[in-house]
């Protein structure tokens, strides 16, 4: 059994029953959106016409936010609605950025991620959903698409129909009759200045000058929601604090196991930096939830899903913690002389490694689940965040090596590595953004990175800053005044955190509606 | 597809399956596979439903459903709120699958319904003002003292023969046949409407032809449908038309062609739009009604029988023979040769192919054309009533006339039903609303109140507003400022209102009345081949007392001390006539218990037992009383699939007595006391046919479809007596865009929105919220404007400062600017804030006034956590303050439409500004009146007998002189 839509745009007045009524029956919250009407102008006078279409949930049979979701607050039905349970909830919008929809939100009475659910306690006794009982045209159809006798069934069998963004192989659940292409394809038709009886979004009005539209219609948005980005600073403070842990942790493992140095900052001062900013890390993540405290969901292993790369990662996070703590406290103790810990230390360094790796990496996977932020859809980001993660960690480690090792060979030694680190982060970025990506969304992204809006931070700030540091950083390594190091080591910082802002909010730019 | 491919064709989608055709709620109540749209009628008064917030899990809740009909716009489309049995609150408002015309489905102002009444800055007691008028400074004030104070001058009023100084003057209806009872109980001529500011111009075109004030188009079963308007998003009757409408596409593949000069919806989904110089629609139509004669595709037999041909003949040809139907015929289509293709191209300014392909459409209706026009054309522009007589001249030539998917007229698809002792009429003529100058007036000459008040015409006592808020919807607002801050002239204005506005201020006291949750009312609208009736009723308190307990009023569920009118007005004219010595009690006592007050129960009991056919027996059907039926199912449905009314035979009653005069009319003896009826002449009971049928014909003085209208020519209009074409007051012409002139439209509506009364529902404000005015992106070019430019917007009267919006979607040379924004409010606590911008508003020193905005919308603290979530901030522009009166010369309608300047706003002006000289507002006032020819006709009427006239008088109060000269 698979319950789905079919909304008739040939039929549909656009007179936003459906969204009212949906308010109505859910009590939701002024400015959001389960179920919304999108317009779209085409043409020229006296050929100009306007297109509409219904846009919700797409209760996909395979559904990303349901994946994605670290605590199956999110869940699919026996009977194909996709449903939420916000008690389970943790604020997290991890769903938001896997829907390509623009489906969900965080509802602001609740405080916990909310979408079109099929009006689900309608249908468990036997009523419709809210907005097909009101649409005066009887433009939504429902029923179950997996019985070839039911009505829309048969209705599907004998129209043309259309889904949104079919490429995202979420297989979508509504479909759609009668609908333009311009006014399902959320890239064809920018805002132009303004809907025609409401105010658009600043991130409409500023994304509308890097769509690609349609040229041969000139279509134009003329209605439509407001979805803003989910993860903002947070998110990219999140990313590069996390790489400076994973980094310190990996670099002071292979200092352990590659070098004679046995001097504080190896015993002590790495694994202190890992822990340090884990725990800024767990801090900046756990105040981006929108249900603080229900982070402990995430501790519990019958709540959490196993499919999801947020609870993964997670678990790795934790890993890294463990390990770090283990190697801190055993340095601490080699100091304060309780005895000779230095076989632990070198015992913990290997699996350090592979947590380290995993601290930095398990993002990838993570924004991999993000099915609506095509940017991250990257092959490559894996690697990139390792680069990124030795980049800042081998800055971090070197300042401290200044006070803590005598011994030159490090500090050379980590000038290396933060040159490698940039150089890889420079190259990666290079095939990142020198390729074409392969969906539109994210050569929007990717455009709007290195010629759009965020050209500046990206070009002058991350890169050229990238370059610097990295040019320093060899100087350093081939024998220039150690004290010069500290200047790359500062500048990695802020070429990570301003490439994280821009790929973190570049990405999630596009719209999805 | 493309939409306007006349060739495509929309394959039916699967229906769901009905419930049984012999049950009350089958019309809306329906079923696919398992899953249904309501619960069933029968388990109303106790419904499980799981609370959709504690979903997933399975919270049980009970709820009584209870029905009503919405009260937002007019079409009474039916409701069905939830009340909690627990909380005994509202908390939902759907559809009623019972109600015939809406089956269960509304648009978004029907569940917006919970906003309005849960609007945490409603109105929620009697207020009484304290300062000066409209300083907006109010204090409660107790029902008892307020309706003391009110019925005390109403009574002295009426003592003292000054009963021409109390006006009821209504916005929204949204009731039939209830205040008609209470001013000819009061033997007041005083019900004053908005109707002029809103259809009659289109009134005064189909009146022409048939007596009835307007159409009913069977758009379910037409194969053409012809709409001047937006009946696919707004209008009379949106939401229950646009079903059908898209029934006819969809099912029938009915072509739909819309004409329109911008871009609307229901244009988006026409076939054919087409978008003419607004003004010259009636040219385009009596192209195509040209095109029809010319090749033929004309019922002749239809208009044989039906039209006053003979008459036109008459009148039109006198040399040729008036009983020759050929000869008709040729000179018909001779007179009408001159409507070319190509001159309507030229005229109207579109394709003549197109022209073309929409006569060729029309002409291919098979006697199938649903045609509508409303308000749009007929509304903004001089002669604007010259459209739907056009327009209805093209449904007589397709013999569409009352056929089956054709057009029939309102008075065959409606149903007003009365109460007991039903007052007869009165002896007055109140020329405030009926001035000598407009004899044809459809309706009121309402927009000139205030001129007519501020020159010396009268005066008013006691002036009630309701539902209506002229202040702010009339054009000309600054002039009913003048004329209402004058306590000399409004002696005493009372707003009877459900939501604080901006003529609420300008009140003594301002009184709250229930939504269509907190009233009772019934009302009728033509929507289909059929008849019902609705019920609205206080659901709260129907709960209430279906749970057992005691209610005294409606004010005892309604929230705070919110009321509703009908009791009010029993207990108000209680209290003017306590002890019934001015025989005005005894129409507000029970039937059946003389001196007992009247209550709601008494009333509408009464009208569904006795004066409503078929309802009792349906009832008894169901083993309830009429009364239980309606409360239950909140509509009947009186009759379906009725076509061709003209051709009913006369029954015994109507006969007895009747004689035929020379041209076969069926008349009944009157005298001077014999009351109008609402239309048609007294008397008059239908026609005797050529070939012997006694049938009951129009309700013209012919009985048949007046295609040469004596009336007009009595009145001295002989040369607009037929369909014809009259030059607008905006014609291009008269529009220079070299000197940055442009055709202003603005009246268009938003699906969402009901003009000023929808500000406090919420959903409805966060969809639509801001009304840039659409120019061309030509024009916009011309002027070197670009989106979002602030502009001076100059009229006759003075000038407006608005932002524009370079579309496509709206003709070069026009400009529109939507209705329902530009809301303001003087002090926080007289206004919404979900809404209105706070203003300053004054004279300036040159004695102009201005309104100018202090603040945009903001969010605000309050009980509901939305209020702080208001993401709008533009409250819009007030243009309507703007616009000089323009009375139409024959039906008095306001022309809306105007002739502006376009310039980039200057340095001293604010998005927002209205400034206005309203010494200019005066001059252009007479400029219009000056084109009027006063009454009465040369026998001393004041009017035409035959048109529609509410609250209907004696025939003696006619005639000027106040005798009637017999028949």
């Amino acid at each position: 059994m698979r319950y789905g839509f079919a909304i008739d745009q040939r039929t549909c007045i656009g007179c936003h029953a459906c969204t009212v009524a949906c308010k109505t029956e859910h009590d939701i919250p002024v400015g959001q959106f389960r179920t919304w009407v999108k317009y779209v102008e085409k043409g020229e006078f006296p050929s100009t016409t306007r297109e509409m279409a219904v846009l919700r949930c797409n209760h996909c049979t395979d559904a990303p936010c349901v994946k994605s979701c670290p605590t199956q607050a999110l869940f699919i039905r026996p009977d194909g609605i996709v449903d939420f349970d916000n008690e389970l909830c943790i604020g997290c919008k991890m769903c938001m950025q896997a829907c390509p929809y623009d489906a969900i939100y965080i509802d602001e009475n609740t405080h916990t991620a909310a979408k079109c659910n099929f009006c689900a306690h309608r249908i468990d006794q036997g009523l419709e959903p809210a907005c097909v009982q009101v649409c005066p045209t009887e433009s939504i159809w429902m029923g179950d698409i997996d019985d070839p006798t039911s009505g829309i069934s048969k209705f599907l069998s004998i129209e043309p129909v259309a889904v949104r963004t079919p490429e995202q192989g979420t297989k979508p659940n509504v479909y759609y009759v009668g609908a333009d292409h311009t006014v399902l394809d959320p890239l064809a038709a920018p805002v132009k200045d303004t809907y025609l009886w409401a105010e658009p979004d600043p991130l409409r009005l500023a994304t509308a000058a890097e769509l690609p539209g349609d040229p041969m219609s000139m279509a134009r948005t003329t209605l439509n929601t407001a979805h803003p980005r989910p993860w903002g600073w947070k998110v990219w403070t999140y990313l590069w604090t996390k790489s400076i842990a994973a980094g310190a942790l990996l670099l002071g493992a292979l200092l352990v196991l590659l070098t004679a140095d046995r001097s504080s900052l190896v015993t002590i001062a790495a694994p202190l930096v890992a822990e340090v900013f884990l725990a800024i890390t767990a801090i900046l993540l756990i105040w981006d939830l929108k249900q603080p405290k229900r982070f402990l969901f995430l501790l519990d292993p019958r709540k959490i899903n196993r499919k999801s790369w947020l609870a993964i990662g997670g678990i790795f996070l934790g890993l890294g913690a463990a390990i770090g703590g283990l190697w801190f406290l055993a340095g601490a103790a080699d100091l304060l002389g309780v005895g000779d810990f230095g076989t632990v230390i070198t015992v913990l360094a290997w699996p350090a490694i592979p947590a380290a790796v995993m601290v930095a990496g398990y993002t990838a996977f993570l924004f991999g689940q993000a099915e609506g932020r095509d940017l991250w859809q990257s092959p490559v980001l894996f690697w990139h965040l390792q680069a990124q993660a030795v980049m800042v960690g081998a800055g971090v480690l070197f300042v401290l090596s200044l006070f803590l090792t005598e011994d030159a060979a490090t500090q050379r030694w980590l000038a290396w590595a933060m040159a490698a680190g940039v150089i890889a982060h420079l190259l990666i970025t290079a095939v990142e953004f020198g390729g074409k990506h392969s969906t539109r969304n994210a050569q929007v992204a990717a455009h709007s990175i290195t010629h759009g809006r965020y050209k500046k931070s990206f070009w002058g700030g991350s890169v050229l800053l990238a370059i610097i540091a990295g040019g320093i950083a060899i100087a350093v390594g081939l024998g220039a005044p150690i004290a010069l190091g500290v200047l790359p080591a500062i500048l990695v910082q802020v070429a990570l955190v301003l490439h994280e802002r821009v790929y973190v909010m570049a990405a999630q730019d596009p719209p999805l509606s | 597809m493309t939409p306007r491919d006349p060739e495509s064709f929309i394959a039916p989608g699967p229906a769901a399956s009905p419930v049984g055709s012999d049950r009350p709620e089958h019309h809306g109540l329906r079923v696919r596979e398992t899953v249904s749209n309501y619960p069933p009628v029968d388990t109303w008064d106790d419904v499980m439903m799981y609370d959709a917030k504690a979903h997933p899990r399975k919270v049980e809740k009970h709820y009584m459903l209870v029905p009503t009909t919405c009260f937002n716009c007019e079409a009474g489309c039916g409701l069905l709120a939830y009340v909690d049995r627990e909380t005994k609150e509202v908390v939902k408002i759907e559809g009623n699958p019972a109600h015939p015309g809406s089956r269960g489905r509304n648009c978004a102002k029907g569940p917006a319904t919970i906003n309005q009444t849960s609007d945490p800055e409603r109105l929620l007691y009697p207020m009484k003002r304290v300062g000066p008028r409209g300083s907006a400074q109010f204090e409660r004030v107790s029902w008892d003292d307020a309706m003391d104070d009110i019925a005390g001058r109403i009574r002295k009023a009426i003592m003292e023969e000054r009963r021409n100084e109390i006006m009821y003057h209504v916005g929204r209806h949204g009731e039939d046949g209830f205040i008609e009872r209470v001013l000819l109980a009061w033997g007041v001529d005083g019900n004053n409407t908005h109707t002029n500011i809103c259809s009659a111009g289109a009134r005064f075109g189909y009146t022409m032809w048939g007596g009835y004030d307007r159409p009913s188009p069977d758009h379910a079963n037409a194969n053409v449908i012809l709409l001047l308007s937006a009946h696919l998003e707004s209008g009379h009757y949106f939401n229950p038309h646009a079903q059908r409408i898209m029934d006819a596409k969809v099912r029938g593949g009915a072509k739909l062609v819309v004409v329109d000069p911008r871009l609307s919806n229901t244009a988006s989904h026409a076939d054919e739009w087409l978008s003419p110089w607004p003004g010259t629609e009636a040219a385009l139509l009596l192209a195509i009604a040209s095109y029809l004669l010319r090749s033929n595709a004309v019922d002749w037999t239809y208009v044989h029988r039906w039209v006053n041909w003979k008459t036109y003949l008459e009148k039109m040809h006198p040399h040729l023979d008036r009983n020759d139907f050929e000869a008709f015929k040729s000179a018909l289509n001779e007179d009408y040769a001159k409507y070319t293709f190509e001159f309507a191209a030229q005229e109207c300014r579109v394709p003549e192919a197109q022209v073309e392909k929409v006569a060729r459409i029309v002409a291919g209706c098979n006697g199938k054309l649903a045609a509508h026009t409303w308000r749009a054309a007929s509304a903004g522009n001089l002669g604007g009533w010259a459209v739907s007589r056009a327009l209805f001249f093209l449904t007589v030539l397709t013999g569409s006339v009352g056929q089956e998917g054709g057009t029939s007229p309102n008075g065959w698809n409606k149903f007003i039903p009365h109460g007991p002792n039903m007052p007869g009429g009165h002896d007055s003529w109140n020329e405030l609303l009926w001035p000598q100058e407009f004899p044809m007036a459809t309706n009121e000459l309402s927009i000139l109140l205030p001129h007519f008040l501020l020159e010396g015409r009268g005066k008013l006592d006691v002036y009630f507003t309701r539902v209506y808020n002229p202040v702010w919807t009339n054009p000309d607002g600054f002039s009913w400022i003048e004329a209402l801050s004058r306590e000399d002239l409004v002696g005493c204005h009372v707003a009877m209102t459900p939501t604080w506005n901006e003529t609420a201020v300008w009140a003594d006291y301002v009184l709250p009345f229930g939504h269509s949750t907190e009233r009772h009312d019934t009302q009728s609208y033509e929507q289909y081949a059929g008849k019902w009736l609705g019920f609205r009723q206080p659901v709260r308190r129907v709960a209430l007392e279906k749970m057992g307990e005691k209610i005294g009023d409606t004010r005892d569920a309604n929230p705070g001390e919110v009321w509703e009118e009908n009791e009010f007005w029993f207990e108000l004219s209680w209290r003017i006539d306590p002890d019934g010595a001015l025989g005005i009690r005894q129409y507000f006592e029970a039937p059946g218990r003389p001196g007992e007050k009247i209550s709601v129960d008494d009333y509408y009991g009464y009208v569904f037992d006795n004066n409503v056919p078929g309802l009792p027996e349906k009832a008894e059907k169901e083993g309830l009383t009429p009364m239980e039926y309606m409360r239950k199912y909140g509509a009947v449905e009186i009759v379906n699939g009725i076509y061709r009314q003209d051709e009913r035979p006369l029954t015994d009653v109507e006969l007895e007595g009747a004689v035929a005069d020379e041209n076969g009319v069926l008349r009944k003896p009157v005298n001077a006391e014999t009351q109008k009826p609402l239309i048609g002449e007294p008397g008059a009971v239908g026609i005797e046919m050529d070939d012997g049928s006694k049938v009951a014909g129009w309700l013209t003085p012919s009985r048949k479809l007046e295609l040469y209208s004596p009336a007009m020519e009595e009145f001295g209009w002989g040369d607009y007596a037929t369909p014809t074409y009259i030059e607008s007051h905006v014609h291009h012409s008269n529009i220079d865009v070299n000197k940055g002139e442009m055709l202003l439209v603005p009246t268009f509506r938003l699906p969402t929105l009901i003009h000023t009364r929808s500000g406090n529902a919420k959903y409805l404000n966060e969809i639509s919220n801001k009304h840039p005015m659409w120019m061309n992106a030509k024009d916009a070019d011309r002027f070197g404007l670009q989106t979002g430019d602030m502009v001076r917007v100059t009229t006759e009267i003075g000038y407006f400062v608005a932002r524009i919006w370079a579309t496509e979607g709206v003709r070069p040379g026009v400009t529109a600017l939507s209705h329902h924004m530009g809301r303001w409010r003087t002090t926080d606590e007289a206004g919404s804030r979900w809404v209105t911008g706070k203003v300053d508003v004054g004279q300036m020193e040159d004695g102009r006034w201005r309104l100018r905005y202090k603040e945009g919308i903001q969010p605000f603290v309050s009980d509901d956590p939305d209020s702080m979530r208001i993401n709008w901030k533009d409250p819009g522009v007030h243009q309507n303050l703007a616009f000089p009166v323009h009375p139409d010369t024959w039906s008095g309608m306001h022309c809306w439409h105007q002739k502006v300047t376009i310039e980039r706003a200057h340095d001293e002006d604010k998005y927002g500004d209205v400034v206005v000289d309203t010494a200019r507002s005066r001059e252009v006032y007479r400029e219009w009146m000056a084109r009027t020819k006063p009454g009465p006709s040369a026998s001393g009427l004041r009017r035409p007998m035959f048109m529609m006239r509410p609250v209907m008088p004696q025939l003696k109060a006619y005639y000027v002189d106040g005798v009637y000269p017999g028949a």
